[in-house]
């Protein structure tokens, strides 16, 4: 059978389906089956990603053809956020092997699994209505996954969760209904062609519509207020599945509307200030945080901040500059979410100031914690560097010095915080004798992480080359016409 | 074949060697660096000084390596300071944990400066400044105890944020040449625009400033070099703040040069670098412990080569980059010396010990050789740049600036007998009676080194030659040497031989004669303490001769030294910080709240959206 890209949905929603089944047979079973799926999609990805980078796979679903039927599109920048998406997925199970040994598990891998179908079908459909329902799909399993440990603080995280992430499907359902009534079709490459039919005020309401509602899955300021809560309470490869794949999958989403449907020079305006304002405003609290988790929400908002503003720059450069930094991101976090989710546990306490002492007590854990830190703050040689160097290159290019200026102060802010918590682990003190060890799974995930972190430090150029037909195919709304509608 | 690639992995492989060497060999670290950094230092130094180009593609950027005279000067230094510095640490360290992170860090900074200093691309230079500062932090914050994490946070936000100046001016340089290259950089660069000009020049200024420690942005290093191992100290301070030095040469005499705005920007550098010299020393004198005083003390050289590069002058730069080479090496010896008290005695403060001229005799000739180079006088090598220095603000008519210099360069000798004076002179305490003299290993880097200022001293010629090399590439500088003499700016030719002859004279006979005047009146006593007065101290009291040593300079400086603007930056920071305490609020933790931003969110772009977007609802 020849792969092709509605397995990337097909192959995690069956795999949901099939976990409980296979929890009545064995456990462990229900554990190996998510790592099956990603080594099957990645090898998918292996297959089809060098085809997509040349020519966009535009697959048809129940046999109408575009605008009628759904249409999944298989671009370059779907093929390179799917592809990161495999990764983190697969390294998270990983990470989730041990890591998750409180009952039920099948539900976890179970919703896990959802959540996958969910963002890879975010990043897939060229359906804007399909986008709503992968977006409720991914909405659901993440708000359970926040309170997958069934306490108070992680309900009343999914809770808040909850109620922003209703808003937010709330209005893109709206601005979905507002566009249909108007253009009288759902195909995103067909509602780009007849934007004009939609008269300027309800354009303005879609466009408000789309940049909170998908704002809020960006974990744009101000509308980021679950971000902090869900990160922090939720089990720690949960924290890695928000920064590393469903804010990505949200921020995609908001993009491609934005890129396709808005692309005048005010919102791209909006877009960089609301940037600024995530950024800065996340850095800042990011600074004043005393448990570790929360202190990485606040940083992972910080760095979708910085995305936003790449973005909204709008060139080539900044786009593909990016790219690059969600991927990166995706990654360094993850890390740090899978080492500070051990480094919590050794301790038994999620206030940095406990960190004490752990540095010499688990040397490997906290020294992958500080690898994803330095690698984070954008040192080299890991790969956050040539990110941001090359997001800044395109805001110079872009004439703005004073964002440049505003980036590099939410830049030593995190580099100072960061570097706090590190010390904090190396600080010499007696801590009492921890039989308990940090599994080889999780040993494993976080290596093969700043494995990858430090070879594209030293070579990103195997990712770079990827990235200006990925940005192209974002950026370029006359081709994704062209494509998505044969 | 030897080429810079080559070079810096043998380094950075060198560093992961070290740190696998110590998981399994017992001394492991300490002997792997020890022949890497000799080996590496082979390499520096075998190298053609301007060999060809090696450029490295990543990406879409490519990095590209060349040794230039200009670079092998400072190569040449951070070869040998290395070297010496971690010859000194194997028995320093000895016995210390996390040895094999310690030498991999060393490596690392050692590898990362070399890199720097042969980048010939702006990216690459960059690269290799970021792995520097956080090499070198690993080493502030060694000892993992409280005070070094403090000073390394502090050293590492202040290098972020020079770090990100300079990457500022990259990025605009970049946005306007399209080009990371050097030479395209500095060939496009007459041609940008005023603002720009003065934009990039500051920021490459400011940046470079952090590292050479130049004053108001100084404040990180009196902590960073106190709380470092003493064998990397003597690096810190002698070899990787000179790139501060490297960078201010490429910015005034590459970038500044083809300026309307040259000779605003070295006055300004001159001054900065003239008060620099003068308070640093000031600060120095008040300092009761010998590391914090040496650190002033480099910060305060530092001034000096800076103000000797500002004035932009063939003589004003030969005793810039002279004083850089010198610097390195007496401020290594000074602070081994520290080191090797402190490991003798196992305190840095002043106030603590006194009297080990005669258990740490060599120890004690090499302080003696360090104090007499740092205060510039002959015939030791510092005294070659202070006279050099001297000349070239005479013929560039900065009398204001000489009187400044002036100042700190008496000043200087406070501090200067001072440290030699407690831990050495003075009254023997009971304390010091079972110390010894250091090991071998840790003082062969400092008997090389005092034998390198004497050699300076009596025949500059010898460094001259490669630093008149170095002037070659910042610019049409000719300057001519011989062996033994120094020029003056008059063309006179002063012999340096004759000056050492007869200074080793008339010390030789001073000494006799003394020794012979004073030789019938001199009786053995037995030491009273009669400076009490008859009052019996209590027991916390601190008796060392050397307590208060320079109490009336201080007393006479204090109105001076009250306006610090370390307390002025702390207290921003202080501020700063509890602002972001306050903005942190804005994160309720309470979910209505968070909805009521959604629902305001969406008010204010309706009811704003013809302001924002351009289209009116």
């Amino acid at each position: 059978m020849e792969f092709s890209p509605v397995l990337y949905i097909a192959i995690p929603l069956f795999a949901a389906f099939l976990i409980p089944l296979l929890g009545k047979v064995s456990k462990t079973l229900v554990k190996l089956t998510p790592g099956i799926v990603f080594l099957y999609l990645s090898y998918g990805s292996i297959l089809l990603f060098p085809k997509a980078m040349e020519k966009p796979i535009v697959q048809v679903v129940a046999g109408f053809k575009p605008p009628f039927g759904i249409s999944l599109y298989y671009g370059a920048t779907a093929a390179f956020l799917i592809t990161m998406v495999t990764i983190v997925g697969f390294v998270i199970w990983l990470y989730s092997y041990k890591f998750i040994i409180r009952e039920p598990i099948e539900k976890y891998y179970m919703l896990f699994m959802m959540l996958i179908t969910g963002s890879t079908g975010i990043l897939l459909t060229g359906d804007m209505f399909n986008m709503f329902v992968f977006l409720e799909i991914t909405s659901i399993a993440a708000y359970s996954l926040t309170a997958f440990l069934r306490d108070k603080d992680g309900a009343e995280a999914a809770f808040k969760y909850l109620l922003i992430g209703s808003f937010s499907s709330t209005f893109y359902l709206l601005s979905v209904m507002i566009i249909y009534s108007y253009t009288g079709t759902l195909n995103f490459a067909d509602i780009a062609g007849k934007i004009d039919l939609i008269p300027p005020m309800a354009k303005g309401f879609v466009l408000v519509l789309v940049l909170v509602g998908m704002g809020i899955e960006a974990e744009m300021f101000p509308l980021n207020g679950w971000a902090p809560d869900a990160y922090s309470q939720a089990p720690s490869p949960v924290g890695a599945v928000f920064g590393g794949i469903v804010v990505k999958a949200g921020l995609y989403a908001m993009i491609r509307i934005v890129f396709l449907f808005f692309k005048t020079p005010e919102v791209m305006q909006f877009l960089i200030f609301m940037g600024i304002l995530t950024l800065l405003i996340a850095e800042m609290a990011a600074m004043r945080q005393h448990q570790i988790k929360r202190m990485l929400a606040f940083s992972s908002i910080g760095q979708m901040g910085l995305v936003i503003i790449a973005l909204g720059i709008g060139t080539m450069g900044s786009t593909s500059a990016a790219l690059f930094q969600m991927f990166n991101h995706a990654l360094i976090k993850s890390l740090l979410f899978f080492a500070a989710g051990y480094l919590v546990f050794h301790s038994g306490s999620k206030q940095i100031e406990d960190l004490e002492g752990l540095g010499y007590d688990k040397p490997v854990t906290s020294f992958f914690f500080a690898v994803g830190a330095l690698a984070i703050i954008g040192l080299p040689p890991f790969s956050g560097f040539w990110s941001k160097l090359l997001i800044l290159v395109s805001v110079a290019k872009a004439g703005d010095i004073a964002i440049l200026l505003l980036i590099l102060t939410g830049s030593v802010i995190e580099a100072i915080y960061y570097l706090r918590a590190v010390v904090k682990l190396y600080t010499r003190k007696e801590v009492p004798d921890n039989v308990r060890r940090t599994p080889i799974s999780g040993l494993v995930a976080m290596g093969v992480l700043a494995a990858i972190i430090l070879y594209v430090g030293l070579y990103p150029g195997v990712i770079e080359k990827w990235l200006a037909p990925a940005a192209n195919n974002l950026l370029n709304a006359a081709d994704y016409i062209k494509a998505g509608l044969f | 074949m030897i080429s810079v690639p080559v070079i810096l992995s043998v380094m950075f492989l060198g560093g992961v060697l070290a740190w696998l060497a110590n998981r399994f060999v017992p001394k492991g670290a300490s002997w792997t660096a020890a022949i890497i950094a000799a080996f590496a230092g082979y390499l520096v130094f075998a190298l053609p000084s301007c060999g060809g180009e090696y450029s490295l593609a990543l990406g879409s950027i490519t990095l590209v390596w060349k040794s230039t005279n200009y670079s092998a000067l400072f190569a040449m230094l951070v070869a040998v300071l290395g070297f010496l510095g971690i010859l000194y640490s194997m028995d320093f360290m000895a016995g210390k944990k996390n040895l094999g992170y310690y030498y991999m860090n060393f490596l690392f900074a050692l590898g990362a400066m070399l890199g720097i200093v042969y980048s010939q691309d702006l990216v690459s230079l960059f690269f290799f400044w970021e792995v520097m500062t956080w090499s070198s932090f690993m080493l502030v914050i060694y000892s993992g105890e409280e005070k070094s994490h403090k000073a390394g946070i502090k050293y590492f936000a202040y290098s972020a944020i020079g770090a990100y100046l300079i990457l500022s001016a990259i990025v605009i340089l970049y946005a306007q040449s399209n080009s990371f290259l050097l030479s395209e950089n500095i060939k496009m660069f007459s041609g940008m625009s005023l603002g720009t000009q003065i934009m990039v020049i500051s920021f490459l200024a400011l940046g470079f400033g952090v590292k050479s420690a130049m004053m108001p942005l100084h404040v990180w290093a009196p902590e960073a070099y106190k709380e470092s191992p003493s064998g990397f100290t003597a690096v810190f301070s002698g070899a990787l703040s000179k790139m501060g030095i490297f960078g201010l040469g490429l910015v005034i005499f590459k970038f500044a040069a083809n300026t309307e705005i040259f000779g605003y920007v070295r006055e300004t550098l001159a001054w900065l670098g003239g008060l620099t010299a003068m308070l640093a020393t000031f600060y120095a004198v008040i300092q009761s412990d010998a590391k914090k005083l040496l650190a002033y003390s480099s910060i305060g050289q530092l001034g000096y080569i800076i103000v000797g590069l500002a004035l932009g002058t063939p003589l004003g730069i030969m005793a810039a980059l002279f004083l850089t080479i010198m610097h390195g090496a007496f401020k290594a010896m000074l602070f081994m010396t520290a080191g090797a008290v402190y490991m003798r005695t196992g305190t840095t403060s002043l106030n603590d010990v006194s009297g080990l001229i005669t258990k740490m005799p060599l120890t004690f000739l090499t302080a003696l050789f360090g104090i007499i180079s740092v205060s510039g006088i002959p015939p030791l090598g510092g005294f070659i740049s202070k006279w050099m220095l001297y000349q070239a603000l005479l013929e560039t008519n900065h009398y204001f600036l000489i009187i400044v210099i002036f100042i700190a360069s008496t000043a200087a000798f406070l501090y200067l007998y001072r440290f030699i004076f407690s831990f050495f002179l003075g009254q023997k305490e009971k304390e010091v009676e079972h110390v010894k003299e250091v090991p071998w290993s840790m003082l062969v880097p400092m008997m090389f080194l005092t034998l390198f200022v004497l050699f300076a001293g009596l025949f500059p010629g010898v460094i001259l030659d490669p630093i008149g090399k170095a002037m070659g590439y910042l610019g049409n500088f000719k300057a001519s040497w011989e062996p033994q003499v120094v020029f003056s700016a008059w063309g006179e030719k002063i012999n340096m031989q004759v000056i050492a002859g007869t200074i080793g004279t008339i010390f030789i006979l001073g000494a006799l004669f003394i020794g012979y005047k004073n030789k019938k009146a001199t009786r053995v006593v037995s030491t009273k303490d009669i400076h009490t007065a008859g009052e019996i101290p209590t027991e916390n009291e601190n008796l060392t001769y050397a307590v208060n040593f320079n109490q009336p300079f201080e007393r006479a400086i204090a109105p001076i030294l009250k306006w610090s603007v370390d307390k002025l930056f702390n207290l921003l920071g202080e501020n700063l910080e509890s602002t972001f305490e306050y903005l942190r609020y804005v994160y309720t933790g309470n979910g209505q709240t968070y909805a009521m931003y959604v629902i305001l969110m969406v008010v204010i772009l309706i009811l704003f959206s013809g302001s924002i977007f351009g289209i009116h609802l």
